[in-house]
């Protein structure tokens, strides 16, 4: 795997992080730290592994991605402002009155939104719906998701798990963002789902387990897709809450955040600093 | 009243499977509940097109949106209560929220499961789904009626939910297009407005010509379309009578009583007296000695009626 191609996703996955914290300084507040744990998965997927065109978000033959964890939506908003789906000014719209990015998904008020979602456990099904469809119509297009591991104990992401593999959606993908903590602890102990892995391989999904913050592992996972023919994919990501900013990682009390002025001043500076290193970084591989 | 009786179910899915044969985009749903929906001819002969789910209404609301956001319509038929209170939040948000195409029709409603208990009955399915934005809610009233409302059901772009009962119903009308969102005047009449929907229309006609024979001329409207709520025939038919009678095999709260109530406290107001099922799990027994011990069989709705009228 060619390191120019990490050096880029890790500068594009930076950009993407830099424009969660400005979303919150627009609003004042924001689900951060599911948005942080997810983003270089985001980044992987839209800058590098799905087939879509920003210019034309509706194309016949585009992949999805439905967000089923609704809330991480800050990263959904990054990937597709730095992708070109829109200009970067709506960013600072976040939080206001009729913004086309709300704090949870609108497919009616944003191009490039696949569904609406926010309400837990509902993305799967919908995903699976959508692998249906398209792969009766031969178009030969993929549907990902991506999971939150706190909504994973709603019974519908089961009802979904069953139906996929009953039909062999080799063109499904799910990504369960396994941060291991939620809004009151670690997901461990308020609801234990594992051995997840074990968990969906049983119930006939093909399954890799990752580092979901590893660029290179993310993509060796996604360049080899599906995992198994005849079974859905399944990417079990273990990621850190938070990522990206060095006060919130791992830490649960930043899953949803509400900055005072010096926190959102560090966290500016932060990204900033990560930006600027990653470019001095590109520019000695010639980029 | 028609002598003619036919089955519901089969009805609708006989419709089902004749749309289908020319339009290729109609998929259905099955939950274990496609042969008991009359769907047994689409299985048969669309099995590319026909998806067994087994039991996850929850999960098969989702699916069947996704399938609708990929050019399907998707056609989901089971008991009633398992498709609209069971997976209500996929069902607002899934379908309603997300706008999509996507035909969901409960059978067996009401309390047509009747020594099944309240478990299976439904009674409360136009008050929640009518709650939805943008879903339009159907309750067709004779076979002729079911075929058109599922023709019509196909060709609306958005979310329906149609209800259909279990009985045999008889053939009452006149066969002519379904217009959603339309009533029609089932019988002429001056002294009162009695406006039916759903399985108990034939109970209604019967009713009317028990009170004509004591000298009350009840008006009957029609109304398949419980929403949107078809409001100018209403208050034609009102302007006339002054009083209104609705009936219905559902709760006599948050159904077409209390649409056609929240219909004339805005625009007459005049006394709206709503016959159904009191707000209660409601008892078991055979489908006729239920619909006699709410009041809802003709001898019942009649006195209803006439009680009110007096």
């Amino acid at each position: 795997m060619r390191t120019d191609r990490i050096d880029l996703l890790a500068r594009q996955a930076a950009r993407c992080r830099r424009n969660v914290v400005r979303m919150v300084r627009a609003s004042g507040a924001g689900h951060l730290g599911g948005a942080m744990s997810c983003l270089d998965i985001m980044t992987v997927l839209y800058f590098q592994t799905m087939r879509h065109d920003p210019k034309n978000p509706l194309m016949s033959d585009r992949d999805r991605f439905v967000l089923s964890a609704g809330h991480k939506c800050m990263a959904l908003y990054s990937v597709l402002a730095e992708t070109g789906y829109f200009d970067k000014s709506v960013l600072d719209t976040y939080g206001s009155l009729n913004t086309k990015i709300p704090g949870h998904p609108d497919m009616h008020k944003l191009p490039g939104v696949e569904a609406n979602t926010g309400a837990l456990g509902h993305g799967l099904s919908i995903a699976t719906g959508m692998a249906l469809g398209l792969r009766a119509d031969e178009t030969g297009a993929r549907v990902f998701t991506l999971l939150g591991d706190g909504e994973l104990p709603e019974g519908s992401n089961w009802e979904a798990a069953a139906a996929a593999a009953h039909y062999h959606l080799d063109n499904l993908v799910a990504v369960a963002d396994c941060n291991g903590l939620q809004i009151s602890g670690r997901t461990a102990e308020i609801m234990n789902m594992e051995p997840l892995s074990d968990r969906f391989a049983s119930f006939g999904w093909a399954v890799l387990e990752i580092d979901g913050n590893d660029l290179r592992q993310i993509v060796q996972a996604l360049d080899n897709l599906p995992l198994e023919s005849g079974k859905p994919t399944m990417i079990v990501a273990r990621t850190i809450k938070g990522k990206g900013l060095s006060f919130a990682e791992g830490n649960a009390a930043y899953h949803y955040w509400k900055p005072s002025a010096e926190e959102q001043a560090q966290a500016e500076a932060e990204l900033d600093e990560a930006i600027a290193r990653l470019e001095g970084r590109g520019k000695c591989h010639g980029n | 009243m028609g002598t003619d009786y036919a089955d519901p179910r089969k009805t609708f899915g006989a419709a089902v499977y004749k749309a289908a044969c020319t339009n290729r985009d109609i998929v259905a749903l099955s939950v274990d509940s496609g042969g008991s929906s009359g769907l047994g001819d689409f299985k048969r002969e669309f099995p590319q097109r026909y998806y067994e789910l087994g039991i996850m209404e929850q999960g098969a609301v989702g699916i069947a949106s996704g399938l609708a956001t990929t050019g399907k319509i998707p056609v989901l038929c089971a008991i009633a209560p398992f498709v609209t209170a069971r997976p209500y939040e996929m069902f607002r948000n899934d379908l309603g929220y997300m706008g999509q195409n996507v035909k969901i029709v409960g059978r067996n409603s009401g309390i047509s499961y009747s020594d099944l208990g309240s478990t299976h009955h439904s009674l409360e399915d136009f008050a929640i789904i009518r709650m939805i934005p943008g879903v339009t809610v159907l309750a067709p009233q004779d076979p002729g009626e079911i075929g058109g409302a599922v023709r019509a059901m196909l060709e609306h772009q958005g979310p329906v939910y149609m209800r259909i009962g279990n009985e045999p119903i008889p053939c009452l009308f006149e066969e002519q297009p379904f217009q959603i969102g339309k009533g029609r005047v089932a019988r002429k009449g001056k002294d009162v407005t009695v406006i039916m929907t759903g399985s108990l229309a034939g109970n209604v006609m019967e009713a009317a010509d028990l009170l004509a024979q004591r000298g009350i001329e009840a008006e009957i409207l029609a109304m398949p379309t419980v929403y949107p709520l078809d409001k100018d025939l209403i208050l034609s038919s009102a302007a006339v009578t002054e009083r209104i009678v609705t009936v219905e095999e559902h709760y006599v709260i948050g159904g077409l009583g209390t649409m056609v109530q929240e219909l004339c406290c805005e625009q007459l107001p005049l006394p709206v007296k709503k016959l159904g099922v009191p707000h209660l799990y409601a008892t078991s027994g055979s489908y006729r000695e239920l619909l006699a011990h709410y009041g809802l069989d003709a001898a019942g709705i009649a006195a209803g009626v006439e009680a009110f009228v007096q």
